[in-house]
């Protein structure tokens, strides 16, 4: 029986009541697309790192770490039979060391990244340095990421004097072609890298067979003389900054469901008061405290089963619609965050359904505690409209 | 032949005393009485004489501070909230003088609400409902909200709404202060027919004169104590 009342009542309440579920509805919404958001950029991040230089780890010279440059010509290897022999689907050998290169008279130290051309585990877009004979003869062809063209002040077809050392410690020069300025979704291996084919960058630097890490589809047990670093360990920087991200998105979160309670528990606190002479009508009728504790919690139950539904209805052509323009967040790219321009929800449905069921949890809470008053109302005050002062 | 006459209600010095501020104010001093099985009456007397409060206690919505009061045998000071509840479900129907009409019903669901706090469903009890409007002269305002009805309507419909589920008890609060003569006489004479048809007794508090022409007994409160008990022919509307 309350059931329908508080239904009744509670459809029955108008603007204020539709205003509240309306809020409510915004709320969830909000909630679910900052986390789906944070889930896309996340889940787009992981992925270019991925696709673009991790895969499924990395069997690493020891000792050899990205951030050290001084030490890179020192930390390269044969590669392990045991590697080698594996298809080119599924690994990709990597050779790195340190050259400078001069545009326009300026000293610019680079990273120079030789991959194999064979290998299609990394989706590089390095396919105009194939054309190239596997001997350097007058330029050694290069690739250039945009935001290293950019950088750099070069372009597709400019020549600049690149500068090395081989193995034994020589220093050597030659002219370097870009053939190709490609973009490169993960800033990481665009800003300061100059991409070689393997085998020219083994030539220059008098390396046949070594190199700095081989990157593999899947881990394969230990190998000799190569220590295994897995995606975690490889993405350690950018899962921390994610799971720094994932906290504020967190307090975001406890944020609007604050606002969310505040507004359901004053808006609660508004009804009780607005309608204590009704309260004491229905004490007077008879019905006992428990039941119009019962039915008030109810109707505050119904302001969030009503926004959750309206949430999905507003919610489900928002996401629908934005999945079909995504967020430009082409001011990332000066950032080291590997995303594309834009980048778009991953809508979790496990995360979704315990978020809506926090949120229904806690608009009921926050209808009940306000309505406990009731039970120590006074019917006679409540009549005259003094129950709560 | 020896008449018993059974008493409904008796209430034995009967106090009730408020905390106002610092201090207590006596509103009851020491009432005692009794009142039959449908009886019409009223209790008389200016703002502050303890006419409300009296109500209070007879309809279990008050607890008296000392003294006992007896509803059909029971002590109500020995019930608990619950225990209360459940007797003005089922025992006592209340007027109210602002009529406290639930303004999101419609005027056949305000007289309907009792029955089904009484758990009673509603397709069984449509015709009841319905002859109750009509016996209050509400046909043609089945479905309208009290926001679009007269305070005679409102009343009309409160009074309906107390004797739907067949109490044995009315509890009516000033239910003339808000109406104009017309009304009034209208609802006193509603309330006379139903008192003889259902045979539940009527209590009025009130300071309207007019009441006192239709009621049997007149208890007059001065200062929280009964001034004058007086039984009386009802004399009905002026000509």
């Amino acid at each position: 029986m309350i059931f329908n009342i508080a239904l009744k009542n509670f459809y029955r309440q108008g603007a204020r009541a539709a205003l509240n579920v309306l809020v409510t509805a915004l709320i969830i919404i909000a909630v679910i697309f900052n986390l789906s958001l944070l889930n896309g950029f996340q889940a787009q991040g992981t992925r270019n790192m991925v696709r673009t230089n991790i895969a499924g780890g990395h069997y690493v010279a020891p000792g050899f770490d990205i951030l050290t440059p001084t030490e890179w010509e020192n930390l390269t290897l044969k590669v392990p039979d045991k590697l080698h022999a594996i298809q080119h689907s599924d690994k990709a050998e990597v050779l790195v060391q340190q050259g400078q290169i001069y545009p326009n008279r300026r000293l610019f130290p680079v990273q120079l990244r030789g991959i194999e051309k064979e290998q299609t585990l990394l989706d590089l877009p390095l396919q105009s340095l194939d054309a190239y004979p596997a001997s350097v003869k007058d330029v050694i062809p290069v690739v250039l990421g945009a935001k290293m063209a950019k950088k750099s002040h070069l372009q597709k077809g400019d020549t600049v004097v690149l500068k090395w050392r081989d193995k034994f410690g020589a220093v050597d020069a030659m002219d370097m072609l870009v053939v190709e300025v490609a973009t490169l979704v993960n800033p990481r291996i665009d800003e300061g890298v100059v991409w070689l084919r393997l085998d020219h960058l083994r030539q220059l630097t008098q390396r046949p067979g070594e190199v700095t890490w081989v990157a593999v589809r899947d881990h394969l047990g230990p190998v000799a003389g190569m220590e295994f670093q897995t995606l975690e360990m490889l993405m350690q920087d950018l899962l921390a900054l994610l799971k720094h991200d994932r906290r504020n998105a967190r307090i975001l979160w406890v944020i609007l469901m604050f606002l969310a309670g505040i507004s359901i528990f004053n808006n609660q606190i508004l009804i009780l008061f607005k309608r204590q002479r009704e309260i004491g009508t229905l004490m007077a009728f008879g019905m006992t405290s428990s039941l119009i504790v019962g039915m008030f919690t109810l109707e505050g139950s119904f302001a969030a089963i009503s926004a959750v539904i309206l949430a999905a209805c507003l919610g489900v052509p928002f996401f629908a619609w934005f999945q079909s323009v995504g967020l430009d967040v082409s001011h990332l790219s000066e950032s080291s965050i590997p995303v594309k321009d834009k980048i778009f929800l991953d809508i979790q449905p496990v995360e979704t359904l315990v978020t809506v069921l926090v949120i229904i949890v806690v608009m009921i809470a926050v209808a009940w505690i306000p309505s406990r008053r009731i039970s120590r109302m006074d019917p006679t005050l409540a009549l005259r409209g003094r129950g709560i002062t | 032949m020896i008449f018993i006459r059974e008493y409904m209600i008796k209430l034995d010095r009967v106090t009730k005393v408020y905390p106002v501020g610092t201090q207590d104010f006596t509103a009851l001093h020491e009432v005692s009485l009794e009142i039959e099985q449908g009886a019409f009456m009223s209790f008389m007397g200016p703002s502050g004489s303890g006419k409300t409060t009296l109500l209070n206690l007879i309809g279990g919505l008050d607890k008296a501070t000392s003294g006992d009061i007896y509803f059909k045998g029971v002590k109500l000071g020995d019930m608990s909230r619950d225990e209360l509840a459940n007797l003005r479900r089922k025992e006592i129907g209340f007027i109210f003088q602002s009529y406290n009409l639930l303004q999101v019903y419609s005027v056949y669901e305000n007289i309907l609400f009792p029955l089904l706090l009484n758990k009673e469903k509603e397709p069984a009890v449509r015709d009841k409902v319905m002859n109750m409007i009509h016996q209050v002269g509400l046909g043609p305002e089945t479905d309208k909200k009290p926001a679009e009805l007269s305070g005679g309507q409102c009343q009309r419909v409160a009074i309906a709404r107390a004797l739907i589920k067949g109490p044995s008890l009315i509890l009516a609060d000033e239910p003339t202060a808000n109406l104009d003569a017309e009304n009034s006489y209208n609802i006193l004479e509603l309330m006379r027919k139903l008192n003889e048809d259902f045979n539940a007794a009527f209590v009025f508090s009130t300071h309207d004169e007019k009441v006192s022409r239709f009621v049997n007994r007149e208890i007059r409160l001065e200062d929280g104590r009964i001034s004058s008990d007086k039984i009386k022919t009802p004399q009905g509307r002026p000509v």
